[in-house]
């Protein structure tokens, strides 16, 4: 009897494990874990922050951006390459949206402005940022279309092209401004920042009196962004392409045996960082209605960081977009959280250096506990 | 009021030697002479743009051969490129104070010792100043300490009374660099201000945009702060988004910065920021090649202006906008 209610108890249990094995298996669900319980500490330690809602409406105003990035360094790194330069990509497009605003600032499009009264200029402004879009997203993706070819067609190694390329965008970038920054005076105005930048359910946050120039709310950028993760989720899980990416990933000989284009596939897949990068400049510049040459230049570490950490293999073949995702909030929190304390970004990037590592072995934990034959895990 | 009246003095004075260069027409004071000028951070950067065009135009105006260098704010970037300066013989090398008197020392002792005149600005160097002030070794820029000050008694000047709270987001740890923040931050706490110092992180430093949140949630944790303040110019710009981010009405908190960026003079004239610093970078681009020019031509000694022009008010805002849209001011 004993040794039948031991085989139960020993069944129940190992069902249990296989449960906990399988929802920690589930995409993205180790990550979120961790996110939950830095979350719970920074509640705990600042509860006036993070118990409230503007910290988190304040992330979501500013970062998205650099969640933009991230998702799309996600299917770059699982296909086994790495793209530096995005952060000049963003610099560029933020440039050429504020440049299309504020034609009357910029030496290659100021003659637009010549002999028109100011009112005129303002109701062009509104006009032209337009078309400022359409120039961001294109030049993003051509430039992203130029680091491909040089990755894909020439052979270059993707971490020397497009260290090389960052040079140039930036160098562009200040170039075309005229070695100039500019405010985009009034932007919060036109109907594109309702449109891309605007603020959803401003009745459920209340402002009390206070009147606010951009009235508090969900930024339509974070509803965007959300949806662009979603979209970029089902690319890399359920469409041909991201399979395509994972496969050259893991062994991009092997891809091409079994009939991969795998340099047509790198093209597209730079050009479509490209293209996601000049999204995120554009977003940058329109949330802040600011354009300056350094624009998103300290992007890099940030962004890269928060991929890895998110549970994306720097070995290439698998990627999570999901953790992706969840790991810039991680960096944001911590930052946010240390400086709310009153510990300053110093310890904050002491305490993000030790979560990334933390996170790293958590993931390998999870899907590789072969590979950390060093804490015992491997002889198992 | 002095401070105003020397940086005037020092115009007046690059205003009539530009134009006796340009009458005698052929021959042109700077002729022969070639400059190699640390700039600071990255071409077109809100603080280095005024700088470089300061530079250029006095280049222009006086025959000089200028050769511009960035630094993205690196301190050891800076001392290499005085190397690299160094092993070109220029007549001249006017560099930026951040690295300090001691990381330049043997450095611009081997300069002066090849006969280039060598002098500074934007942050200073005053033992080596001391030293080679009778070799041409001048300094055009604010004293950083005095300057934090000055933004902080504006601060003061609006409003903000003993036993306030007020937090200095800055560089405190970053040596002299720091200096500006500590000035800020000291002026305060004399005044009977309790003042939260708090180090802002290196992606901060260069991402601004990322500061908003950080400043948000602080505000949100200490609700009696009254006053923000920074010695960042590219956050200066960004503090009336936290303050409306953190559910501040217009002028609730008492706002201080650095620098004249599009934005931040917007915000100024439109009352959502207090005072903002006014360094008159352009000055510091141009005093130091007329530095170079008049010590290599006629072995003048070094001199120092102070280029703070007070902090940027409603009240001179209006007629400064066309200059800072033009990279003047």
């Amino acid at each position: 009897m004993t040794a039948v209610v031991n085989g139960k108890a020993r069944r129940a249990s190992a069902q249990q494990r296989s449960l906990i094995a399988r929802v920690l298996a589930t995409e993205g669900v180790p990550i979120l874990l961790v996110l939950i319980a830095i979350l719970v500490a920074l509640m705990a330690l600042a509860p006036n922050a993070f118990l409230g809602w503007r910290t988190y409406v304040s992330v979501l105003i500013n970062y998205q951006p650099q969640i933009i990035c991230a998702l799309g360094l996600t299917l770059v790194i699982a296909s086994g390459e790495i793209d530096l330069s995005f952060p000049s990509v963003i610099t560029l497009t933020s440039l050429i949206f504020a440049a299309f605003y504020r034609f009357d600032n910029v030496f290659w499009l100021n003659w637009l402005a010549e002999g028109r009264t100011p009112e005129e200029i303002k109701a062009m402004q509104a006009q032209l940022s337009w078309l400022g879009v359409v120039a961001a997203l294109g030049i993003g993706a051509f430039v992203g279309f130029i680091n491909g070819a040089l990755v894909a067609w020439i052979g270059i190694p993707s971490i020397i092209a497009t260290l090389a390329t960052a040079f140039v965008w930036r160098g562009m970038a200040v170039f075309l401004a005229g070695g100039k920054q500019f405010a985009l005076r009034d932007f919060n105005q036109t109907d594109l920042w309702d449109i891309t930048t605007g603020r959803l359910f401003t009745g459920l946050f209340q402002s009390g009196d206070v009147v606010l120039r951009k009235p508090d709310g969900i930024p339509i950028q974070a509803v965007i962004v959300l949806a662009l993760a979603v979209l970029l989720w089902f690319i890399l899980n359920r469409h041909r392409f991201g399979e395509s990416l994972l496969f050259i990933g893991d062994n991009a000989h092997v891809a091409r045996v079994v009939g991969i284009d795998v340099k047509a596939t790198r093209v597209k897949l730079f050009t479509l960082m490209g293209a996601l990068a000049g999204l995120a400049g554009m977003f940058l510049t329109m949330e802040t209605e600011n354009f300056t040459t350094t624009q998103g230049q300290a992007s890099l570490l940030v962004v890269i960081a928060a991929v890895f950490i998110g549970g994306t293999s720097i070995f290439g073949g698998s990627g999570t977009i999901v953790g992706s995702y969840i790991g810039i909030l991680i960096v944001v929190m911590l930052q946010i959280g240390m400086v709310a304390m009153g510990l300053g970004g110093d310890i904050a990037d002491m305490v993000i250096g030790v979560v990334f590592v933390l996170a790293v072995i958590l993931h390998m934990l999870v899907e590789r506990p072969e590979r950390l034959k060093g804490l015992g895990f491997g002889n198992r | 009021m002095r401070t105003m009246i020397r940086a005037l003095g020092a115009a007046a004075m690059a205003t009539s030697l530009v134009a006796l260069a340009s009458s005698a027409g052929a021959a042109m004071l700077g002729e022969g002479v070639t400059v190699y000028m640390q700039m600071g951070g990255q071409p077109g950067e809100p603080p280095v743009l005024p700088r470089t065009n300061g530079a250029k135009a006095a280049a222009e105006a006086l025959g000089v051969k200028l050769i511009e260098q960035y630094s993205s704010w690196q301190a050891e970037t800076m001392l290499a490129q005085f190397r690299e300066a160094l092993a070109a013989k220029p007549s001249c090398i006017a560099i930026m104070g951040h690295p300090g008197n001691d990381a330049f020392a043997d450095l611009v002792a081997d300069a002066i010792a090849q006969g280039i005149v060598v002098t500074s600005g934007n942050a200073p160097l005053k033992e080596l100043q001391e030293k080679y002030q009778d070799r041409g070794f001048g300094y055009a820029g604010v004293d950083l300490y005095e300057g934090g000050a000055i933004t902080a008694r504006a601060m003061l000047q609006a409003g903000l009374k003993s036993g306030d709270k007020a937090m200095v987001f800055g560089n405190f740890s970053r040596g002299d660099r720091g200096l500006s923040d500590t000035g800020m931050a000291d002026t305060l706490e004399k005044a009977g201000i309790t003042v939260d110092r708090v180090e802002m992180s290196e992606e901060v430093n260069g991402n601004p945009p990322l500061s908003i949140p950080q400043l948000v949630a602080y505000l949100q944790q200490h609700p009696d702060t009254k006053a923000l303040g920074t010695q960042h110019g590219g956050i200066t710009p960004l503090l009336p988004d936290v303050a409306q981010q953190a559910g501040k009405a217009s002028g609730e908190l008492i706002l201080g910065g650095i620098d004249t960026d599009p934005k931040t003079v917007a915000a100024v004239k439109a009352g959502t920021m207090t005072a903002t610093l006014d360094q008159q970078l352009y000055l510091q681009g141009f005093l130091p090649v007329l530095q170079c020019v008049l010590s290599v031509k006629y072995e003048m000694g070094g001199f120092t202006t102070n280029t703070a022009a007070g902090t940027l008010s409603p009240k001179n805002v209006d007629a400064l906008v066309p200059l800072i849209d033009q990279g003047i001011r």
